[in-house]
């Protein structure tokens, strides 16, 4: 505020009037004044304040006061201006010069501004100690980034190692799952089979008891034809010694027709010696010899028949001999038979009984096959989920590659040394 | 008026029958009942087989009697003496035995007449009797 010359008030040239005058005079010009000051407080620098111009003296030394502050403030407010335009210039060259350095990124040199200023020391100060700062970040980074590049090659390397695995295990699971199931298949098969031997087993475990029933009731019989034969062995002995008997009866007949015969012959021999009159004892004698000669063909049809009953009884004999030893024979066979077929027995019980277990076995085998088909479909599809994020994961080692590659390239541009 | 007859004794040697005279034939017998050197056997009528019977032959001037076996005897026959026919010349000249006196027609059929004594006698000159095989006794 400077000390300019009050303002001419209308009233001002006017001489004051008595008592009220003059107190209106001092009012104006103390509102004068206040004006004059806010008008300067309100950045109206140029506002002139002329102590000249008031008659109060408590205004004008206010007034010479307000007007020395003012051109004091007015000084120095073109000094700060001054100095802010030249703060600013050098702070204008410095963001050029640090955008320069960024956009270039040569961190290697120095800021230096052709402006001089105190207050620009710490912005320089503060430029180095971010261009240090940034040479050591660039140079972290850098090394960040081959370290970056260099991680995420492997991380490729092993992601796609990884998807590889996880596909060869995915086929492999795969494989396995189809295999589960046919072994699913056969299981189920398997058990039915085992079933049926089971079945099977029981059977003939029935049967070879029926078996060894039949073969007690065999035995039996065979112990009867035993008897049995033993019993007509005794009667053929019996016929045989009758036979004998019957032979010798008939030995005798014989002899006797045969001396009937030689007596019949002796007669008509004699009768024919006697000539006519022995011709009626020849006829006799004729008779008789006819009649022994019967006997003698009846004797010999006998013999003839005690010859085949002898045959014969010797043949009921022999067979009878036969049934004998065929009976023991076969009681011999039978009892080989019912120890076979005990042995048969206890190992078709133990078949039965084994092939009970196997069929529970084989159920169990089925659940449990069963069970790990279903597992394995599970872990299927969580091998196709891996597979699938293993390739994303691939995916995106490939792309973290490629930033870090991006990254490396990046950082390349920043000069350091 | 009836025709004169002869009776005659049929006997079986082997497969041929014979015919000798009633007169020369003193009993039938059982050649098991006679001694063995009484039997007359392999005379030149021929073998012997079945050896059932003797015929007792009467021993001439007074010796002992022989028994002529033979298979079988048939029985006695009564033919009429025109039947019988001496050998002819041809045969008796040809058979060496005397013993065969003639032939008869029976049943159609030539059977020789034996000369029994003659043939036994024969049959004692011509060797000592063989031994006999064992009688048959069926």
């Amino acid at each position: 505020m400077a000390m300019t010359p009050a303002p001419k008030s209308k009233k001002s040239s006017k001489k004051p009037t008595a008592g009220k005058a003059p107190a209106r005079r001092t009012t104006g010009d103390a509102a004068t004044l206040a004006a004059t000051v806010t008008a300067f407080a309100n950045g109206k620098l140029d506002a002139r304040i002329r102590p000249a111009d008031y008659a109060d003296p408590g205004l004008r030394l206010i007034a010479t006061a307000l007007a020395g502050a003012g051109a004091g403030i007015g000084a120095q407010l073109k000094e700060f201006n001054d100095r802010v335009k030249n703060v600013s210039h050098g702070v204008d060259q410095a963001i050029e010069a640090l955008i320069r350095l960024v956009v270039k990124g040569d961190l290697s040199g120095e800021l230096r501004l052709g402006v001089t200023d105190a207050a620009l020391t710490p912005l320089i100060a503060g430029i180095g100690q971010v261009m240090e700062t940034l040479k050591r970040f660039v140079t972290e980074i850098r090394e960040a980034a081959l370290q970056l590049s260099t991680s995420s090659a492997e991380v490729l390397a092993a992601a796609t190692q990884n998807e590889s695995s996880t596909a060869a295990q995915a086929s492999a699971i795969h494989e396995t799952t189809a295999t589960m199931e046919e072994l699913k298949g056969a299981s189920h098969q398997i058990a039915e089979n085992a079933q049926m031997v089971a079945a099977i087993a029981e059977q003939t475990l029935t049967g070879a008891r029926q078996g060894e029933g039949s073969i007690k009731l065999f035995m039996q019989s065979m112990e009867k034809v035993r008897r049995n034969a033993v019993e007509v062995d005794d009667a053929i002995g019996k016929l045989s010694k009758r036979v004998e008997r019957i032979g010798t009866v008939v030995e005798v007949i014989d002899e006797i027709a045969d001396r009937s015969d030689l007596l019949a012959l002796n007669a008509a021999l004699e009768g024919a010696k006697a000539g006519e009159a022995g011709r009626g004892f020849s006829i006799v004698a004729a008779e008789m010899r006819r009649l022994a000669e019967n006997v003698m063909e009846s004797t010999k049809e006998i013999k003839n028949l005690i010859t085949e009953i002898r045959e014969s009884t010797h043949a009921a004999k022999e067979a009878s001999d036969g049934n004998k030893r065929e009976a023991s024979e076969g009681e011999k066979l039978g009892g080989a038979a019912i120890t076979s077929v005990s042995g048969i027995l206890s190992g078709i019980q133990e078949t039965s009984d084994a092939a009970r277990v196997i069929h529970l076995a084989t159920q169990q085998q089925r659940t449990a096959t069963e069970q790990v088909v279903l597992s394995m479909s599970e872990i299927e599809e969580v091998t196709r989920s891996a597979q699938s994020g293993s390739r994303q994961a691939t995916g995106a080692a490939s792309e973290l590659t490629k930033l870090a590659e991006r990254l490396a390239e990046l950082v390349k541009r920043f000069k350091i040394d | 008026m009836t025709e004169p007859v002869s009776e005659l004794l049929m006997f079986q040697l082997g497969a041929r029958v014979f015919a000798t005279t009633v007169r020369d034939v003193v009993r039938i017998g059982n050649i098991a009942d006679v001694p063995r050197d009484a039997l007359v056997e392999g005379t030149s009528l021929g073998p012997t087989f079945a050896r059932q019977r003797g015929l007792v032959v009467a021993a001439p001037e007074g010796g002992a009697e022989s028994t002529l076996v033979v298979d079988q005897v048939l029985g006695v026959r009564t033919v009429p003496e025109s039947e019988l026919q001496p050998l002819p010349a041809f045969a008796a000249a040809v058979l060496t035995s005397g013993a065969i006196s003639g032939l008869v027609l029976l049943d159609e059929a030539p059977t020789l007449i034996v000369d029994l004594p003659i043939l036994v006698r024969e049959r004692l000159a011509a060797a000592p009797p063989r031994p006999s095989p064992p009688a048959a006794t069926a």
